[in-house]
């Protein structure tokens, strides 16, 4: 009873729980909340050109990093790749992982042996998976370009899947795919497993066929897990960056206008490129401030038009 | 008759689209694994098992190119990390399931608006502060950032609320103080979510790669994946030696799904499931 507590029951209650509390917050405080306000004065800075002190030497810059950012044709460039890369992760992430939970919806021995095996991949280390898809999509002598010759198609041997921007991309995307499926299987496989199975037996007895059970029912029941799926292949867009580290550093190169740019140059990585490889900690942090404010209208976005409970 | 032979079609069918599915998600790992055990020069040979399988490429990375070091830095830094992140999880998990006290609601709502911040947001400012700390190639730099786990934080509360406060009043008016109501009480009833979130920190801080291979440059230091990253760019050839890197860097975690595979899946799915 709050109301009515004492106040010095109540005061000593604050004290326990933030007591216990402490070391949470304290390593909360430090490293997830300032962070955000100070990675917006390290953008307001810059690391002088013949200086390794990177804090003594912050030079104030003012708005200098977010202007030149809104005239980098790289930096715009990157979330063009970001958008194309949310647009073929999102649906091919839903499409496979229902697939899956479809697949695994029914009474058969070893089904659990399945499931495992399919939500396995989700757990590991996705630098590992990526150097992995590197191998088998190597040009010549990978294995699945072999396969590709085996039956007559020879386009990709030459400089192999990730070595063609075409198929950069999506072959980025599919290692994804087909690690992360495994996630989203296991949240679509609860909701039709919670959908009434008196429904399709009305459906059955009202004559409808498989693909029309699944559209008018399983479909707009799962609706809430889509639109989770949407919003998790859009933060995995945003934050994309082991498996591009991985397979192609942001290449292959096309040319846009005269200027080569990175088939797989996402967001996401042009900030580890200026951070690690060109060390311009405020370009940097003024790149991750625009994702975060992409990630935010994404967000508004999403609740807006997507939500469930509309 | 009919309707059993087409049930067992359905079947058939049913078995024979699943180990399809199974192929194609797991070809990649059976492919790291076999190519691993290729002779060095033969890791095209198209081959699905290798005429003459070798150990050596495991003996080379592990002494030659350093990954049994690697592997020691990976288990002491996932492992403490671990640690400290369940504990500090269980601790705060407590007071948001079980105390009311000022600021209760308005702090979650502000640690769970903090999940929505992308991780690449933070590359920049946390390797300045490391670096401002003097942690700069110290096993501390690849830990202590990452202990305050708000997800932890919501697995925790959620598993704790459903536990009975009466236990925790009876407790205390047989005259238990607050730690040990938490240690004597809420401990031993929360055993699966905390093992849970072992396991999930031990997995975040195993492979988590970019954030060790920003803090480290000292070779001594390297866990194993920022070791595969430097091998695979300084020797991008020797790709059986990659391989049986690779094959070292996700054993421990594929391991320990194998055994505990019920506890990752539930708690990795319960906060899409729930929230």
């Amino acid at each position: 009873m709050p109301g009515t507590a004492s106040w010095g029951a109540r005061s000593r209650e604050n004290l326990t729980a933030y007591t216990f509390l402490a070391p949470f917050l304290i390593i909360f405080g430090v490293f997830l909340a300032y962070p955000v306000f100070y990675s917006l004065y390290i953008a307001l800075h810059q690391v002088p050109a013949d200086s390794f002190d990177i804090f003594g030497g912050l030079q104030f810059v003012g708005l200098a990093n977010f202007r030149e950012l809104f005239t980098d044709q790289k930096f715009w460039w990157s979330v063009l790749m970001t958008l194309y890369y949310a647009a073929l992760i999102i649906p091919s992430g839903i499409a496979v992982s229902l697939t899956l939970a479809l697949l695994l919806n029914n009474r058969l021995k070893g089904v659990t042996v399945y499931r495992s095996a399919f939500f396995m991949p989700y757990v590991l280390d996705m630098l590992v998976v990526g150097i992995v898809w590197t191998l088998i999509y190597s040009p010549h002598v990978g294995i699945l370009v072999r396969i590709f010759e085996s039956v007559g198609i020879t386009a990709f041997t030459e400089r192999g899947f990730l070595g063609i921007s075409g198929t950069a991309m999506p072959s980025v995307v599919l290692a994804n795919v087909l690690k992360g499926a495994g996630f989203g299987m296991i949240l679509y496989l609860s909701a039709i497993q919670n959908i009434d199975a008196s429904l399709y037996e009305a459906a059955e007895i009202d004559g409808a066929s498989g693909w029309e059970r699944f559209r008018s029912i399983t479909l707009p029941l799962v609706k809430p897990i889509t639109f989770f799926m949407v919003i998790i292949g859009t933060i995995s867009a945003l934050n994309a960056f082991a498996e591009v580290y991985a397979m192609t550093s942001g290449g292959p190169n096309v040319d846009v206008g005269g200027k080569a740019l990175g088939a797989t140059w996402v967001t996401g990585y042009y900030v580890f490129d200026a951070f690690y490889n060109q060390f311009r900690l405020g370009y940097a942090a003024a790149m991750s401030y625009v994702l975060l404010a992409l990630t935010l209208i994404v967000s508004v976005v999403n609740r807006r038009f997507l939500s469930p409970e509309y | 008759m009919e309707p059993r032979a087409a049930a067992r079609i359905r079947r058939t069918l049913l078995y024979v689209g699943l180990t399809a599915a199974a192929i194609v998600v797991l070809f990649p790992f059976f492919w790291m694994v076999v190519t691993a055990f290729k002779q060095p020069g033969q890791a095209f040979s198209p081959e699905i098992f290798p005429s003459s399988p070798t150990l050596q490429n495991f003996r080379r990375v592990l002494t030659d190119y350093g990954f049994a070091r690697y592997f020691v830095n990976s288990v002491i830094v996932a492992t403490t990390a671990a640690l400290f992140a369940t504990l500090f999880a269980s601790l705060a998990g407590y007071v948001f399931a079980k105390k009311r006290f000022t600021g209760r609601d308005k702090l979650f709502a502000l640690l769970l608006a903090s999940l929505m911040i992308p991780g690449m947001m933070y590359v920049v400012p946390q390797f300045a502060i490391i670096n401002r700390l003097g942690w700069m190639n110290t096993y501390q730099a690849m830990i202590v950032p990452h202990l305050a786990n708000v997800f932890g934080l919501f697995l925790m509360r959620q598993y704790m609320m459903t536990i009975p406060s009466e236990l925790l009043e009876a407790a205390k008016i047989d005259g238990a103080g607050e730690w040990q109501v938490f240690r004597t009480i809420m401990v031993p009833l929360s055993v699966p979510i905390i093992a849970t979130l072992f396991l999930l920190t031990f997995q975040f801080h195993w492979n988590n790669f970019l954030w060790q291979l920003i803090v480290t440059n000292l070779e001594r230091l390297y866990t194993v994946p920022v070791g595969l990253a430097m091998f695979k760019s300084a020797h991008e050839e020797l790709y059986t030696l990659k391989m049986a890197g690779s094959c070292i860097s996700v054993l421990p975690i594929a391991l320990i799904f194998f055994f505990a595979q019920r506890y990752f899946i539930e708690g990795m799915t319960m906060g899409a499931l729930k929230g």
